[in-house]
C-alpha cells in the first residue's frame, strides 16, 4: 500500500514537476460531499488546467483535516466558520474563506427521550460531542429559550460521532443528544424521541466553508490565487450540475451521494435541510450581508468562553476577522480569519 | 571502553552506561526542542509543539486550577485544596478508579485459568470458549457493550474486562498446565485434598508469573481504558485529551501523556517491588 502510494506520488511529482501542486481536504457532510464529484467528474482537473495547476483533492475524516491544515500540510479545507476560528485562525495560521458553501439549516439538532421539554433538561444526561457545533447549538437553544443559567446543570457526556447514535440509541438514561446528520436522522426514526430545537431556528450561525490558508494566496508566483479561482470555478460548475431539476441533476446527485456511501433518497433528505448557495451570486450575497458579522460575533464570543481559543488568548479580539467591507472584528493587527468574497464575485460576473 | 565495544563480551563502563542509556531521551527532547524552535520562529502562535515554557504554564494551571465545568476555586484556597480540587487531580482520580477497579476484575480470570488448567471438566467446559473470545476485537462490539451496560462506568469497564480477561484467564491457564504433574501426584500421595493442590500447590507456583502476566498487559488495559473514555466520558485523563485536541491545546496535552506514562511506569514498578517481596524465591523476571 504504502509502496504504491509512494510511486504514485513518484510519478505525479515528476509528470507535474514543472505545474505548481495544491492539495485540498474535505470531509464526509452534505455540503462537502460534491467535492467527491468535482474530482471524479473531471470538472476539477478542467479548471486546474485552465490555470496550469495541479489540484489534489483528499478525503478525511473530519477532525484530522483541521490538523492536516493547521499543521499547513494541505493548502486549502472544508470547514464550518467556527472551526475555522478556533481551530486555524486561533492557531496562528492565517486563514481565508474563499467559499461560502451552505448554511445548516436543520442538518444539526436536539433530540430528546419522552416529550422533555428545554426547561426538563437540567440534571439530565445530555450525549454529545463537546465543544463542537452541537455544543454551540446547545448553548444558543438555551439562551434563545431564556435558561441561559441553567446550561452548566445539564450533564454533558462528550461522546464521539461515530458512536453517538448507537449510545443514545442503548442507553434509555440518556435523555438528550446533540447532533447532525446522518446520525439525527437515524436517532430521529426511534420511538419517543422528538426533536426540540435544529439549526434552522438559527439560520446562518453554522457556515460551512471551503478555507484557503492566506499565505498559499499571497504565494510570490501568483499560483495561490489561480488555486483558490480554480477551486471557485470547479466548485459552481459543480453546484449548478446538481442544482439542475429533473433527471440530469438526480444522476449529480446520486454521484456526489457515493462519496458518502449514501443513496441518493438519503443524499436528497440531508440536502433538505442544508440551506446550498447553488449560485455564486447567492453566496457572495449573503457573504455582503451584515448578518454575517453578527452571527460571526455569537460564534467568536462562544469559542472565547469556551477556551477554544487557546489558553493563552486573553481576549475575544486577540483572534480578529475582517470582513469583506474592509471592517475588522477584534484587533487590526491580529486579523486571522478573513471573508474573501473576490472568488465568488468573480465567478458570479463569468469572469474565471 | 575497550576494544570491540558492540561484541557479547563488552562490559560497559559505569560512566559510559549512564551517558549511552540517557542518549536517546536527550536526542528525543533535543529534535523536538529543533522542532519546535523552528515552527515558532515562522508562526509565533503555533499550538502543535508547544514550547518548554507554555507546556509549563499549561501544566501548572493544570496542576492548581480546577477545570472548567468545575467551580472556581476561591481564592483564599491554600495549596492543598487547590490541588484537591485541580483538574488533574480530578482527572486522576476518575482514571485510577476505573483502572484499578478493573485490575480487581483480572484476579478471577486468573482463578478461573487455574480451575481450567487443574479440572478437565471445567477445562472443557471454558476453554473452547474463551480461545474464541481472546480473538474477538472488543472495540468493534462497542454498540452491544452500549446496550447491554449503557455508556456509564460499566460499559468502560466491561471493555476493559472483554478486552484484556481472556488473554489473562488463557495465560494462567498455560501456567497452570506447565507445572509438573509429578508435584500434583506426590501432593496428593501426601494427603492433600483437591483444593490444596489447586491454592497451595499449583496457585502458589504460578503466581509471580501470573503477576508478571498481569504486568505485561497493564498497557492494554490503559489502552482499552483510554478508548472508552474518549467514546463516550465526562472524565478522566483520556476525556481531557480528547477535548484539548478539539481545539489544539498541545501545551497541556503532552504533559498529561508523559503523565500517564509516569503513572504506569509507577504501577509496574510497584508490582514488580510486590512480585519480589511475596516470591523471593523467585527468579526469571
Amino acid at each position: 500500500m504504502l509502496w504504491r502510494f509512494s510511486t504514485l506520488l513518484l510519478l505525479a511529482a515528476s509528470a507535474f514537476a514543472q505545474k505548481p501542486s495544491f492539495t485540498v481536504g474535505w470531509s464526509v457532510y452534505a455540503g462537502w460531499t460534491p467535492y467527491h464529484y468535482m474530482n471524479k467528474s473531471g470538472i476539477l482537473r478542467k479548471w486546474a488546467d485552465k490555470y496550469g495547476i495541479t489540484i489534489k483533492v483528499q478525503r478525511f475524516d473530519y477532525a484530522p483535516s483541521l490538523d492536516a491544515f493547521v499543521a499547513r500540510n494541505i493548502d486549502a479545507c472544508t470547514m464550518t466558520n467556527m472551526e475555522a476560528l478556533d481551530m486555524p485562525a486561533a492557531s496562528g495560521v492565517p486563514t481565508t474563506a474563499i467559499l461560502i458553501g451552505d448554511y445548516s439549516n436543520g442538518n444539526d439538532a436536539l433530540l430528546v427521550r419522552n416529550g422533555l421539554q428545554l426547561k426538563d433538561l437540567p440534571g439530565k444526561k445530555m450525549l454529545l460531542v463537546e465543544k463542537t457545533v452541537s455544543e454551540y447549538l446547545f448553548d444558543r437553544a438555551m439562551t434563545l429559550g431564556g435558561l441561559r443559567e441553567q446550561i452548566k446543570r445539564v450533564r454533558m457526556i462528550n461522546t464521539s460521532d461515530s458512536d453517538i447514535a448507537t449510545a443514545f440509541i442503548g442507553d434509555a438514561n440518556a435523555s438528550a443528544v446533540v447532533t447532525w446528520k446522518p446520525m439525527v436522522s437515524q436517532i430521529a426514526k426511534q420511538k419517543g424521541v422528538t426533536s426540540l430545537f435544529n439549526s434552522s431556528q438559527i439560520p446562518g450561525e453554522i457556515l460551512d466553508l471551503t478555507v484557503v490558508r492566506t499565505d498559499v494566496l499571497s504565494r510570490p508566483d501568483g499560483a495561490g490565487q489561480k488555486f483558490a479561482k480554480a477551486l471557485a470555478g470547479a466548485w459552481f460548475e459543480t453546484l449548478a450540475q446538481m442544482s439542475t431539476p429533473g433527471a440530469a441533476g438526480d444522476k449529480v446527485l446520486a454521484a456526489i451521494a457515493e462519496g458518502s456511501q449514501d443513496s441518493l433518497a438519503s443524499y436528497k433528505e440531508q440536502l433538505g435541510t442544508t440551506k446550498m448557495f447553488y449560485t455564486p451570486k447567492e453566496a457572495a450575497g449573503f457573504g455582503a450581508s451584515p448578518e454575517l458579522k453578527q452571527k460571526m460575533a455569537l460564534v467568536r464570543q462562544f469559542c472565547f468562553d469556551h477556551g477554544l481559543l487557546g489558553a493563552n488568548t486573553k481576549s475575544v479580539d486577540d483572534v480578529a476577522i475582517r470582513y469583506p467591507d474592509g471592517s475588522i472584528q477584534g484587533k487590526p493587527d491580529r486579523v486571522r480569519l478573513v471573508y474573501d468574497l473576490g472568488y465568488m464575485q468573480l465567478a458570479a460576473q463569468g469572469k474565471l | 571502553m575497550s576494544v570491540g565495544f558492540l561484541l557479547i563480551h563488552a562490559r560497559p563502563q559505569r560512566a559510559w552506561s549512564a551517558i549511552l542509556s540517557w542518549f536517546l531521551f536527550a536526542a528525543g527532547l533535543a529534535a523536538y526542542l529543533w522542532v519546535a524552535q523552528a515552527r515558532h520562529r515562522e508562526n509565533p502562535e503555533d499550538r502543535v509543539t508547544p514550547t518548554l515554557a507554555q507546556m509549563a504554564t499549561g501544566m501548572y494551571n493544570a496542576v492548581m486550577q480546577p477545570a472548567e465545568e468545575d467551580e472556581a476555586a476561591p481564592p483564599a484556597a491554600n495549596f492543598y485544596d487547590r490541588l484537591s480540587h485541580s483538574m488533574l487531580w480530578r482527572d486522576t482520580r476518575a482514571t485510577s478508579r476505573r483502572f484499578l477497579l478493573s485490575l480487581a476484575l483480572l484476579i478471577p480470570a486468573v482463578l478461573l485459568g487455574l480451575h481450567m488448567g487443574l479440572f478437565p471438566y471445567v477445562g472443557v467446559f471454558f476453554l473452547r470458549f474463551v480461545l474464541f473470545f481472546d480473538k474477538i476485537v472488543a472495540l468493534s462490539l462497542l454498540p452491544i457493550l452500549f446496550i447491554a451496560f449503557g455508556i456509564d462506568e460499566l460499559s468502560k469497564i466491561m471493555l476493559i474486562v472483554i478486552g484484556v480477561t481472556p488473554t489473562i484467564i488463557l495465560d494462567s491457564f498455560n501456567l497452570t498446565r506447565g507445572v509438573p504433574p509429578e508435584q500434583i501426584v506426590k501432593a496428593f500421595t501426601l494427603g492433600a485434598g483437591d483444593f490444596d493442590v489447586a491454592y497451595r500447590v499449583v496457585l502458589k507456583q504460578v503466581a509471580p508469573r501470573v503477576l508478571n502476566s498481569i504486568r505485561l498487559n497493564l498497557k492494554a488495559v490503559m489502552l482499552f481504558l483510554f478508548a472508552g473514555e474518549m467514546i463516550a466520558s465526562t472524565d478522566g485523563l483520556a476525556y481531557r485529551i480528547a477535548l484539548l485536541r478539539r481545539h489544539m491545546g498541545m501545551d497541556v496535552i503532552i504533559p498529561y501523556v508523559l503523565w500517564v506514562a509516569l503513572l504506569l511506569f509507577l504501577v509496574d514498578f510497584a508490582m514488580r517491588t510486590v512480585n519480589r517481596k511475596l516470591h523471593p524465591w523467585f527468579h526469571e523476571a
